[in-house]
């Protein structure tokens, strides 16, 4: 089943690699301009001590902005159903914080926290949250009114009822915000990197372009993306242990409720 | 004898001024069962809620054992018109949830919990996920979850209404077959006759809204209780007098 279920992109990706491959020597397109796909696994493969030695920082940074962001996210969420003043004084503000478009305060956090871990992981922190609160609250308040009857005419506490109908409730919610926020989380730090790092993917792919090199940095961007799809699914196949009692369907849950 | 449930000049008032029950009073004896019957929004649900401890009624007051209802109580058990069962527990775990909620050993339960789920007969399906299981298997395991703790008073909210007729039927017999070696006393909302009928021991009619007994009638019908008897004439006399008493009810 799920086999099958990869099989089509891949015979896709697959089509669209030989098209590609096929019209650049047709065109005979220089490689500056765009490389062959070819050219471009020979590359990943020639010069993978570089692009790893600079993958290293950038993964590590994903992971724990994410996992920052998935903390935070949870609790603020919690925070957002539990407390009247939090709802109505700050989930205004949350929102209102999205609209501020996050890449272009990239240079503000490099002034502010330096050019060091810090500002990259705040930034993927901030972009990668939002989804998580927004799923988790609607998950812990979702729940049918039922479900909270039933448990209270059993003298459920208010914890109880938290941990064992509130929080199980939200978790395939919460793992459709999991999978949106693992992928902001590399566009933040990846974004955080082009402004200002001395070494990662995003640095490398800068570093690429301005030595011209088109193939490395479509190597760069080729290890960054099999890498972005790791983490996913690493998500995505926790979310299968976990949420063990969803009945699956082909289409992807949770998203921007 | 002490009474089980004593519903005293019980009125509930919405906010605003929503009149959901004018007055509503009755008592029920201990291992009786009793059903509400009325029309669909007759406040029969909210009486039932009431005594369950889950609403505060506006006027009058509710005792179980003797004890003035404040909120829920331990020895109570509830079943819902919807089964209620946490998707992601197996059904043993479900029936063992007001075990968990109240903090008593699992361990000294599991067995009932078993018993149970065997005399429902689900027993096999112990282990299994609710999605696994049909309508009317979900709902004999929410009954299984009422009973697990032993309560002395089984409140029961149009229990069978999502389901087939012919499920329903089957249902009402094993309910009556439980309460039969249980000894619950057992408050029965519907607003099904046939079902109020074949189950009760006394059945209280309530008026639309807002509501008041308009009607009691004992059910003098043998027990137990077998699916021949709703052919027969006594049974259907009783349905007939009921109706009668709802019509009058229900006309302005």
């Amino acid at each position: 089943m799920r086999g099958r279920s990869l099989l089509w992109p891949l015979a896709v990706t697959l089509a669209a690699l030989v098209a590609w491959e096929a019209v650049v020597a047709a065109l005979r397109v220089k490689a500056l301009l765009l490389p062959r796909p070819s050219l471009v696994a020979g590359v990943l493969w020639s010069r993978a001590p570089l692009i790893l030695e600079h993958m290293w920082p950038t993964f590590y940074q994903i992971v724990l902005g994410f996992l920052l962001s998935l903390v935070g996210g949870v609790v603020v969420a919690v925070l957002l159903t539990y407390s009247e003043i939090v709802r109505k004084g700050f989930y205004p503000l949350i929102v209102v914080s999205q609209i501020v478009p996050k890449v272009a305060v990239a240079p503000l956090f490099v002034v502010w926290f330096g050019l060091g871990d810090l500002s990259r992981l705040l930034l993927a922190f901030l972009i990668a949250f939002f989804p998580i609160v927004i799923n988790t609250a609607t998950g812990l308040t979702s729940v049918d009114d039922d479900f909270v009857r039933m448990a209270r005419a059993y003298m459920g506490t208010r914890r109880q009822i938290f941990t064992k109908i509130r929080l199980p409730h939200a978790l395939p919610l919460i793992f459709g915000g999991m999978k949106i926020s693992i992928t902001l989380a590399v566009i933040g730090v990846v974004v955080a990197e082009f402004v200002a790092a001395q070494r990662g993917i995003g640095y490398l792919i800068v570093m690429a372009n301005g030595l011209l090199d088109t193939p490395l940095m479509m190597a760069a961007i080729a290890a960054l993306s099999l890498m972005g799809l790791a983490l996913y699914g690493v998500v995505a196949g926790l979310e299968r242990l976990v949420v063990y009692w969803q009945v699956r369907t082909e289409t992807p849950r949770g998203g921007f409720a | 004898m002490l009474d089980s449930v004593v519903v005293d000049g019980v009125g509930k008032t919405y906010a605003g001024s929503v009149e959901a029950i004018r007055e509503a009073r009755f008592r029920v004896a201990p291992g009786e069962f009793l059903s509400l019957l009325g029309p669909s929004g007759c406040g029969k649900s909210t009486l039932l809620m009431m005594i369950a401890g889950l609403l505060a009624p506006s006027r009058g007051s509710i005792r179980v054992d003797g004890v003035e209802v404040q909120g829920p109580r331990r020895d109570v058990g509830i079943v819902f018109q919807s089964p209620v069962l946490l998707p992601w527990r197996t059904v043993l775990d479900n029936v063992l949830l007001p075990v968990e909620m109240l903090r008593l050993r699992r361990t000294d339960y599991e067995r009932r919990a078993r018993d149970l789920l065997s005399m429902a007969k689900v027993d096999d399906f112990a282990a299994k996920l609710p999605h696994e299981l049909s309508g009317g298997m979900k709902q004999r395991v929410a009954i299984c979850r009422a009973l697990v703790h032993d309560p002395a008073l089984l409140l029961m909210d149009e229990p069978f209404n999502a389901l087939d007729a012919m499920t329903r039927d089957q249902m009402g017999l094993e309910l009556l077959r439980i309460w039969d070696v249980h000894k619950k006393t057992v408050v029965f909302v519907t607003h099904s006759i046939r079902e109020a009928v074949f189950l009760s021991d006394r059945v209280l009619v309530m008026t639309p809204r807002p509501a008041t007994i308009g009607f009691e009638t004992d059910v003098k019908l043998p027990r137990p209780r077998t699916m021949d008897m709703q052919e027969a004439d006594e049974f259907n006399r009783y349905v007939g007098l009921l109706r009668h008493s709802i019509e009058a009810g229900t006309r302005p």
